[in-house]
């Protein structure tokens, strides 16, 4: 273990890469701090809402109290949902900052609020949040550059390259060299990911994909150094290109890539479903009652018995027709879907190439902050909201009165559970990226097993 | 006398012109010796060309998409056939946010915000259906277009091939040779600084002539484009600066690139990203939840618009009456159901409008925090100035929506008022009458219009940030004379 001490001794009185292995940790520690902060920031906006949406309900029961039917609980009543951030969350805050987390919904038609915005700055959000995935990503190959492009190049400008060479089993030196350098600036980050973790009780295999990512991240970049390094190039030189290689693959391709997804997988049914969902809703006043309902009882034949519907306004029409709206959109819907899903599954595709985005896609799939974590919560809303209806539908149907003690019985909404599994796609792109840095880490060491002067 | 001193000072001048002139020269083929240079230079320009091409077909594709969009919105909202008023007021309007001609140039917050606004009664919705949420997070590794290649990618490119200017004639010696034949240290500063200008001059030049062509093509101000052409001349100028600064303060070249990428880093990566995100926890904004929570409880109390009898309409009734000179509501020459309807809806449209403006204003206090940083981080400065002058920034989303909620209170005070003054109050609470009024009256209603703030109000918006550069410029300027002046001491 002598040489170790000894190469210690020499990282860290290189003033230069003492100050950047300390910076880095922390970076790292301050990103950790900071995701850990916004998720709990997340938890108290969740849980502050609780007693305001009873609040809520309390004023409408007690302005309620007996109905005649369920029309105006029905109507007026909104429930509340939320999507708990993960135990992994803070690592990777992904969508979290522009999609809700909180939605209120109520009986009438979903398509027409399932797609709700939150409130967020929009100038805050667009350079990305300052998250443990982002100093991963971005920051640590800079490092992983800095400490590792003039490794043998540094040795041949003072004229000591000459002398190591020809010692015995000259290639042990340098793989120790690259090894205690490598195992420095996964420490710096693995020991506030791993704080963070075990405060925030991320579960141990979770805790276990993001080592093995970050692990993967820097054996790439760390890989890619020595490939350059053992050229015979000058420091200079080989920082040049080291840097343009990051810029080019993890600024200008994700770029060039998002540029060429947008234009080959075009989503815009978003807006299509919107506008056609209006024309069905607002179209049923001028329709034939009896074709609405006709309609309504195609999807839910319990009621095919109850459709009678008097001259006069009545609720069970109204929401009747809301939900026809729905039902009339479901194709556009699961298109709109089908579009988001496949810009995520080319996304998931061009990891395997991207470091950058591969390491991106695993750290949010196991956050559950990505976008199918967003459309897996609003799968919920709408299952959620399939219970919200089937709820009113008895009282309106049967013409039954809703009294206060029927406002108890309402529907509540369960969030999902975040399972903290990467998933089938998590673990193909998981694979992918260690597939990829293994083989560049791999020829890095085999290249500098073969230095010669 | 003076004659002779006035020639001899001209000539100082043209063989001081000279001098710099020369250095610049050399500076030039050292560096398009370099195949590295020119293969970076050519990449550069070939990337810009890309993402121009590619920025301005995605924004001129939105553009119409969007113009289709409302078209068929406005023809939608004019075909519904004969109705009640207020079933129109359900109804409602969509309104597309149009895309801004200097967004292909920088689109800045374009695809982080809802570009789809639903404009109805008694409510004002979110504008919907923004790219972030339906791209994946790819998009948050920026996007590819010319603010992004010269925000972050030419500054790195003037890092490396500019970082050993004069950090190498100190190395090989030759700076203390020129220095010794009587190059005066300021001349040889200013041709590298020449030199490398140049270099980020021909880095520009593809900008300039996309800007040229936004501006002829989407018919952008030409002030405006001017005052980008400007900023990220300035910037660059910035970078130019603190390049040869550092490599005339740094020993060797290779600190000074290391000390270069450090700074690009933290400038350009870094502190873009920390200090949004510190004014995000600075400054909480409040979810759409609360906020529709809190608004529905004044909403209630403001009484409900649709019952005619709700007491809080009462005081409103009294006035009425007391105005016509009647008694009861039926003698009103007109229908008070319409009236009570317009007064709820001015009553919370006010309210809305309070809660709306609170939360931009939130959002504009976190936006001065970060513009506090110009100061530490002049990319914030251009990102703002960019942002600003394109008109994808905070402030024009602030208008659209402002001026969407202008046309929704028109549009609903309107169809509020046929209500008022095209059916009589006896039918309209005769709820097994069917009340309809002629659908001509859909077509009396302007379409919306977008209207993009003044160029002088949006020069207002750039100056501050114009400012800022301004005087990072002026400061590194300075620095870089006092320096220039002592080079043959400072770490020799």
């Amino acid at each position: 273990m002598n040489w170790l001490a000894h190469e210690m001794r020499l990282v860290l009185r290189s003033r230069l890469s003492a100050c950047a292995l300390l910076l880095l940790l922390l970076l790292s520690a301050l990103a950790v701090w900071s995701g850990m902060r916004e998720v709990e920031r997340q938890r108290q906006t969740i849980a502050r809402l609780a007693p305001l949406h009873e609040q809520d309900v309390a004023a409408l029961a007690a302005r309620y109290p007996d109905s005649k039917d369920a029309g105006n609980p029905a109507y007026y009543t909104f429930y509340n949902t939320w999507d708990p951030p993960s135990a992994a969350a803070f690592l990777a805050l992904g969508l979290r900052d522009v999609a809700p987390y909180v939605l209120r919904i109520r009986a009438l038609g979903l398509q027409a609020q399932l797609y709700e915005g939150e409130t967020f700055n929009p100038e805050v959000a667009l350079p990305g949040r300052f998250d443990f995935a982002f100093v991963l990503i971005y920051l640590a190959p800079l490092f992983a550059i800095a400490l590792l492009h003039d490794l043998v190049s540094g040795e041949r400008q003072t004229g000591r390259l000459r002398l190591l060479l020809a010692m015995p089993d000259a290639g042990r030196l340098w793989r120790r060299r690259a090894g205690l350098r490598y195992a420095l600036l996964f420490l710096c980050l693995a020991v506030p990911a791993c704080v963070g973790a075990a405060l925030s009780g991320t579960g141990i295999v979770a805790t276990g994909i993001v080592l093995a990512v970050t692990a993967a991240c820097l054996a790439f970049w760390t890989g890619l150094s020595l490939l350059v390094a053992t050229l015979h190039w000058r420091s200079v030189t080989n920082a040049t290109v080291l840097m343009g290689a990051w810029a080019v693959l993890t600024l200008v391709l994700p770029a060039l890539a998002n540029v060429a997804l947008i234009r080959a997988i075009p989503v815009h049914q978003g807006v299509d479903l919107m506008l056609a969902q209006r024309q069905v809703v607002h179209g049923a006043w001028e329709l034939p009652r009896e074709e609405t309902m006709r309609k309504f009882v195609a999807s839910h034949p319990e009621w095919k018995d109850h459709t009678a519907v008097p001259r006069r306004f009545h609720w069970k029409w109204y929401f009747a027709f809301h939900q026809v709206g729905d039902e009339s959109v479901a194709g556009a819907a699961r298109d709109y879907r089908g579009g988001l899903l496949a810009r995520q599954a080319w996304t998931g595709r061009l990891g395997w190439l991207l470091p950058g985005v591969g390491a991106q896609a695993v750290l949010h799939r196991l956050a559950g902050t990505d976008l199918p974590a967003q459309l897996a919560y609003q799968d919920a809303i709408a299952a959620f909201h399939r219970q919200i209806r089937t709820f009113y539908y008895p009282y309106l149907f049967n013409d039954r009165p809703f009294g206060t003690a029927d406002f108890a019985r309402q529907p509540g909404f369960v969030p999902r559970v975040p399972d903290g599994m990467p998933g089938r796609d998590g673990l193909a792109a998981l694979l992918a990226l260690f597939v990829l840095a293994g083989a560049v880490q791999l020829a890095g060491l085999w290249r500098l097993g073969r230095l010669r002067m | 006398m003076s004659a002779v001193l006035g020639a001899a000072t001209g000539a100082a001048t043209v063989a001081t012109r000279n001098v710099i002139a020369r250095i610049a020269r050399e500076e030039w083929r050292a560096l398009f010796r370099d195949r590295a240079a020119v293969a970076g230079i050519a990449l550069l320009t070939v990337l810009m060309l890309v993402a121009a091409l590619t920025a301005h077909e995605h924004r001129r594709a939105a553009d119409a998409e969007r113009a289709r969009y409302q078209a068929q919105a406005n023809h939608e909202f004019e075909a519904q056939p004969d109705r009640h008023p207020h079933r129109m007021v359900h109804y409602g309007h969509f309104v597309f946010r149009p895309v801004n001609p200097l967004a292909a140039f920088d689109p800045g917050i374009d695809g982080f915000t809802g570009n789809t606004l639903f404009l109805e009664g008694h409510r004002q919705n979110s504008a919907n259906f923004g790219d972030v949420r339906q791209t994946s997070l790819l998009l948050r590794f920026g996007q590819l277009t010319p603010a992004f290649v010269l925000q972050v990618l030419a500054p790195l490119l003037l890092v490396f091939f500019g970082h050993a200017a004069v950090a190498r004639e100190r190395e090989s010696g030759t700076l203390r040779v020129l220095l010794a034949q009587g190059v005066r240290s300021r001349q040889l500063v200013l041709g590298k600084l020449l030199a490398l200008g140049g270099f980020a001059g021909l880095a520009l030049l593809p900008a300039l002539a996309a800007l040229v062509w936004f501006a002829l093509d989407g018919h952008a101000p030409w002030p405006l484009a001017v005052a980008l052409a400007a900023g990220y001349t300035g910037w660059l100028l910035l970078w130019v600066l603190g390049v040869v600064l550092v490599s005339m303060c740094v020993a060797r070249g290779r600190d000074a690139l290391l000390v270069l990428l450090t700074a690009w880093a933290v400038i350009v990566i870094l502190l873009p990203r920390w200090v949004p995100d510190m004014a995000n926890h600075a400054v909480a904004l409040p979810t759409r939840f609360e906020d529709a929570i809190h608004v529905q409880r004044e909403y209630l109390a403001l009484g409900d618009s649709h019952n005619p009898n709700d007491p809080a309409f009462a005081a409103f009734r009294d006035r009425l009456l007391k105005q016509y000179g009647v008694t009861r509501i039926e003698d009103l020459p007109v229908n008070f159901k319409g009236l009570v309807g317009m007064e709820g809806e001015r009553k919370s449209s006010e309210l809305f409008d309070r809660y709306a403006a609170a939360a931009f204003d939130r959002q504009e206090r976190q936006g001065e925090i970060i513009d506090a940083f110009g100061w530490a981080s002049p990319a914030l400065a251009l990102r703002r100035l960019s942002m600003a002058a394109a008109g994808t920034d905070l402030a024009s989303y602030r208008s659209f929506l402002e001026q969407g909620e202008r046309y929704r209170y028109a549009l609903i005070q309107g169809l509020n008022r046929i209500q008022v003054e095209r059916l009589a109050y006896a039918d309209d609470i005769d709820r097994n009458k069917d009340n309809r009024v002629s659908r001509d009256h859909w077509r009396e209603f302007p379409e919306f219009q977008y209207e993009a703030a003044p160029v002088a109000t949006t020069l207002r918006r750039v100056a501050p940030a114009a400012g800022v550069l301004a005087l990072w410029l002026a400061a590194l300027g300075t620095l870089a004379w006092v320096l220039a002046g002592r080079l043959g001491r400072i770490a020799r």
